[in-house]
């Protein structure tokens, strides 16, 4: 392979470098009130950007051809991250844990780029996974039922391992394994699955080959359902929905979909209680201000201080809203950011969608652009459905904000995408 | 799609989104909700790629796929516009408390923001709550002025949140109204903690203070308000607390916590209720002070005038209930005209004058008056009531109990001094106000606020008959003892039976002396008799009142 230096991507590694060093040191001085500082003070952001940059440099040296665009976006999102979690621990009690909020973040970012390496060393050919795809599926399974059993329980959902050291989010990675598996299927199958059986006029539904993913779907969502996660529940139906549509172009089927998932949601209303609280709460935060809409309430005051510019990183309160380093980081940025700072990050996932969608676009094989819109639509899925909780466009549920929020599980996975994402876009052979 | 679509599905989905701010408060009402429905559906149509026939099916959704996403985020971007530009000010004043625990902006007590938090005022500029620094140089709210202290209400953002007025303009003390809308725009955007504004109250520290201190340790409630303007001159209330004990701001040390939280101890496990404002949330029989309204009833339908004649023998039975009369002033004398039975309060008399009116047009007449209603007042008032129970009017012995006020009659002593002062008004009720004017520190008057009607409770006729009668009272009857020279006095008093502790004792009246009107509301509580206790309270303060 011969040395291409990755100069658009280098350039476009400036401003998330700027931000972590800028950033960092806003935090810092904030807190110290002073204007002095060492270079110990930024350690993180330049351990940061020196991981980002080594993995530039070796895209550059093995003459890697892929997208130039996503690896800065996806560096910008997790120094955001990074940098608030920074800025969180300062104000949030540490909980018990085996290091910082900030340091267990990078130690996850490293793992993360690791993966990332690892993903692009040894994974040569994206159709190759086409192969595991009901190996895929059966680890799907197997996680989620695995966690079902053992798993324990944090903020009232099943949804953790724990490994000892740490706990896992096996849900996390289930996502990309029901993409892999719906890729496969659904491009072998797409014809069939696409046009049915015609029966004279009528057109009925080809049930033998939906079937497997019905299953699989049902299986995913009852698992969720009964795990309490309905964030969950609605992400893996989206990406289901969205699937089915790339794969036969055919709205009915998502039309139908819609239409059993509000049966569906309103079956739920009926059975369980906690989903009419979070409903209710998201109507109305103040019918219940002291229980379940404290957490909305405090968010919206969060986002309601931060005005149009923001209090500036280290000199807001974000404290005040619980959980703020996972499901509501979004109202830390709102306030400490202001509405310019949230817009800005808005418009950096909808990058990061787009240069998803347009891989996909430019992928060749066919197995390749399912499977890459499938992992983009995981992203943009998972990133609308928790900030429209968060802004209360939807009801709040528990998922994480993709490179974003605090925690290691869904970081890992979400790198992992980006990966395969990559990989897919030097697959298309155009050069960027 | 051509592009004539699509710009009057631009234009469209921006009136929406102008209509919709502009009509609804909160961004999850279900109507805005429906017009993010609406608009999301304008913008996809706005946006919708057209693409050349050539292109492949599978091209086609991921592009599609691309602009449903894109209107999505940009959906979560309108809720973010108005959450962090549009509603700020709405939401930030948003504020809930239930007992100990509430809800607020914690970002209220941020320390620049509590020291520039206003005062609270006496009309003659005494201070009654202010923020002053510690020797630690920590803002801290003191309550110099203990007789009004109580009124000011307490400020524990830390803890306990607010009370009274500390509470209900919590807005104007931490500077988040007034017509600066620029000022507080560019403060909010640049972060600044905005100058609070004063609060001056309409009290008159002097009256307060005798009022204060006439009730003593006694339970119970005083208001005296000046009949002309609704200006509340004193409003007394006993037993009280503290709330110095109670003030802690930020970043509290664990003393000042610990201290506080044994007051509010002490003052939750206390039975005699000092954190309730009793003149506007007690509630109390008013005894024979409630003859006044039935009075009125009885005029103002044309049932009786002042010289209509009636039987009292000692004795009235109704149903099963048997009335015992002891306010005769002569036990043999057995006929009474309507002015004399008001001046010595007589409870046959007024049964019979009750069943007479019937409970429709009494209650009526109480309605007139502002019964059942929430009072406009700037502090929350417990609305008075004729019966607990509505069926109990429909019973002929309920009626009569009524007719004489026990039975089961609540009203509070703010809302039996608008009565009075409804008499001396010629039959219009003033709105009653504790707040004179929202000022900067400077004194630069932000928003005056100004003597108000709040409603018709009885023709002008009326009211000059029933003035009539608590005049005759005071100069003839039994209620003699409020008489001030030089000043045209008219009053009621009541003892109100509780169970079988001592009644409670009440005194309304009024001094009417150079163009000035004054009226006064006395209540303490299981003291004994009216005339004997609440009246020289009530006497006093308005002789006070008229020197001042």
């Amino acid at each position: 392979m011969v040395a291409r230096v990755r100069w658009l991507e280098l350039q476009l590694l400036v401003p998330p470098g700027l931000l972590g060093i800028v950033g960092l040191l806003t935090v810092y001085l904030s807190g110290t009130g002073t204007t002095r500082w060492s270079w110990s003070d930024i350690w993180l952001s330049l351990a940061y950007m020196g991981i980002v940059l080594a993995i530039s440099v070796w895209l550059s040296l093995i003459g890697f051809r892929g997208d130039q665009v996503l690896l800065p976006l996806v560096a910008m999102l997790s120094g955001l991250g990074l940098l608030l979690s920074q800025r969180l621990q300062l104000v949030l009690s540490s909980e018990a844990a085996w290091a910082t909020l900030a340091q267990r973040q990078i130690v996850y970012l490293a793992l993360s780029f690791a993966l990332l390496w690892g993903t692009l060393t040894f994974l040569h050919r994206l159709e190759w996974l086409r192969r595991y795809k009901y190996t895929a599926a059966v680890s799907a399974l197997g996680l989620t039922l695995v966690t079902m059993l053992f798993g324990v329980e944090i903020h009232g959902a099943r949804l953790w391992l724990d490994l000892g050291l740490v706990t896992v989010q096996p849900g996390e990675l289930v996502k990309v394994l029901l993409v892999i598996f719906l890729a496969g299927y659904l491009d072998d199958y797409r014809d069939v699955i696409a046009t049915g059986y015609r029966a004279g006029p009528v057109t009925l539904p080809p049930l033998p080959y939906l079937l497997p993913m019905l299953v699989m779907w049902g299986v995913a969502v009852l698992a969720v359902v009964l795990q309490r996660d309905l964030g969950n529940a609605l992400l893996l139906f989206g990406i289901f929905l969205c699937m089915l549509y790339l794969a036969t172009g055919r709205v009915g089927y998502v039309l139908a979909g819609l239409v059993a998932f509000s049966a569906a949601v309103y079956l739920a209303l009926q059975l369980f209680d906690h989903i009419r609280v979070r409903i209710q709460v998201w109507l109305d935060p103040w019918s219940q201000p002291l229980t379940a809409g404290f957490q909305s309430i405090q968010a919206d005051f969060a986002f309601a201080h931060g005005h149009l510019f923001g209090t500036g990183l280290g000199f807001g309160n974000p404290q005040f809203v619980p959980v703020v380093a996972s499901d509501y980081v979004f109202a830390a940025i709102g306030e400490e950011l202001g509405l310019v700072g949230a817009m800005a990050v808005l418009a950096l996932y909808l990058l990061l969608v787009a240069r998803g969608l347009m891989i996909a676009l430019l992928a060749t094989e066919s197995f390749t652009r399912l499977l890459t819109a499938g992992l983009t639509v995981v992203v943009a899925l998972q990133t609308l459905i928790i900030l429209a909780g968060t802004v209360r466009l939807l009801p709040l549920t528990g998922i994480t904000l993709p490179f974003i929020s605090a925690g290691g599980s869904s970081l890992v996975t979400n790198f992992l995408i980006v990966a395969l994402l990559l990989k897919a876009s030097e697959a298309t052979g155009a050069t960027r | 799609m051509s592009w004539l679509v699509r710009t009057a599905a631009l234009i469209a989905a921006t009136v929406i989104v102008v209509y919709g701010v502009a009509t609804t408060g909160d961004r999850t009402e279900p109507v805005w909700l429906a017009l993010v429905i609406v608009i999301g559906l304008l913008w996809t149509l706005a946006l919708w790629p057209s693409l050349p026939r050539s292109v492949r099916n599978v091209d086609r959704t991921i592009v599609y796929l691309a602009t449903v996403f894109a209107v999505g985020f940009l959906l979560v971007g309108l809720q973010l516009v108005r959450v962090q530009a549009l509603d700020r000010e709405r939401i930030q004043r948003r504020s809930f408390s239930a007992g100990i625990e509430g809800v607020v902006d914690p970002r209220r007590q941020a320390l620049g923001q509590l020291q520039l938090r206003g005062r609270i005022l006496a009309r003659d500029g005494t201070v009654i709550a202010e923020t002053k620094l510690t020797e630690n140089g920590r803002p801290r709210r003191v309550y110099p002025f203990a007789p009004a202290a109580y009124l000011a209400g307490y400020f524990s953002p830390a803890l306990y949140g607010a009370a009274n007025i500390e509470r209900a303009f919590d807005n104007e003390l931490s500077g988040r109204t007034g017509n600066r809308r620029l000022r507080d725009w560019i403060a909010g955007i640049l972060k600044r903690p905005t100058a609070g504004y004063d609060v001056v109250l309409t009290i008159d520290p002097e009256l307060q203070s005798l009022a204060d201190r006439l009730l003593g340790d006694r339970p119970g409630a005083v208001v005296l308000l000046d009949a002309r303007s609704g200006a509340v001159l004193a409003m007394a209330s006993a037993p009280v607390f503290d709330p110095n004990s109670l003030s802690v701001g930020p970043w509290l040390t664990s003393e000042e916590e610990a201290a506080a939280r044994a007051s509010w101890e002490l003052l939750q496990r206390s039975t005699d209720g000092p954190l309730v404002l009793r003149p506007t949330q007690g509630r109390y029989p008013p005894g024979s002070t409630f003859k006044t309204v039935v009075l009125a009833a009885a005029l103002e339908s044309g049932v009786a005038t002042l010289d209509s004649w009636y039987r009292d023998e000692g004795m009235l039975v109704v149903g099963s209930r048997v009335i015992l009369e002891q306010n005769r002033p002569d036990p043999e004398r057995v006929s009474y005209s309507l002015q004399e039975a008001y001046g010595y309060s007589l409870n046959v008399v007024f049964a019979q004058l009750g069943l007479e009116l019937g409970a429709g047009r009494l209650s009526a007449a109480a309605a007139g008056f502002g019964f059942g209603e929430p009072v406009p007042f700037e502090l929350p008032v417990s609305p008075s009531v004729l019966s607990v129970d509505p069926a109990y009017l429909s019973n002929p012995a309920g009626l009569a109990e009524t007719s004489f006020g026990q039975g089961q009659l609540l009203v509070t002593p703010l809302q039996m001094a608008l009565v009075t002062a409804a008499v001396v008004r010629g039959g219009d009720m003033p709105v009653p106000r504790l707040v004179e004017r929202i000022q900067t520190f400077g004194g630069e008057v932000i928003e005056q606020h100004r003597a108000r009607s709040w409603r018709r409770a009885m023709s002008a006729e009326t009211a000059a008959a029933v003035e009539q009668a608590m005049r005759w009272s005071v100069e003839r009857g039994y209620v003699r003892g409020a008489q001030i020279e030089g000043a045209v006095v008219g009053g009621k008093t009541g003892t109100a039976e509780v169970g079988n502790r001592l009644p409670h004792a009440w005194f309304i009246g009024f001094a009417v002396q150079d163009g000035r009107e004054l009226v006064v509301a006395v209540v303490v509580e299981h003291a004994g008799s009216g005339g004997e206790i609440a009246l020289p309270i009530g006497r006093a303060l308005l002789e006070a009142a008229l020197r001042r």
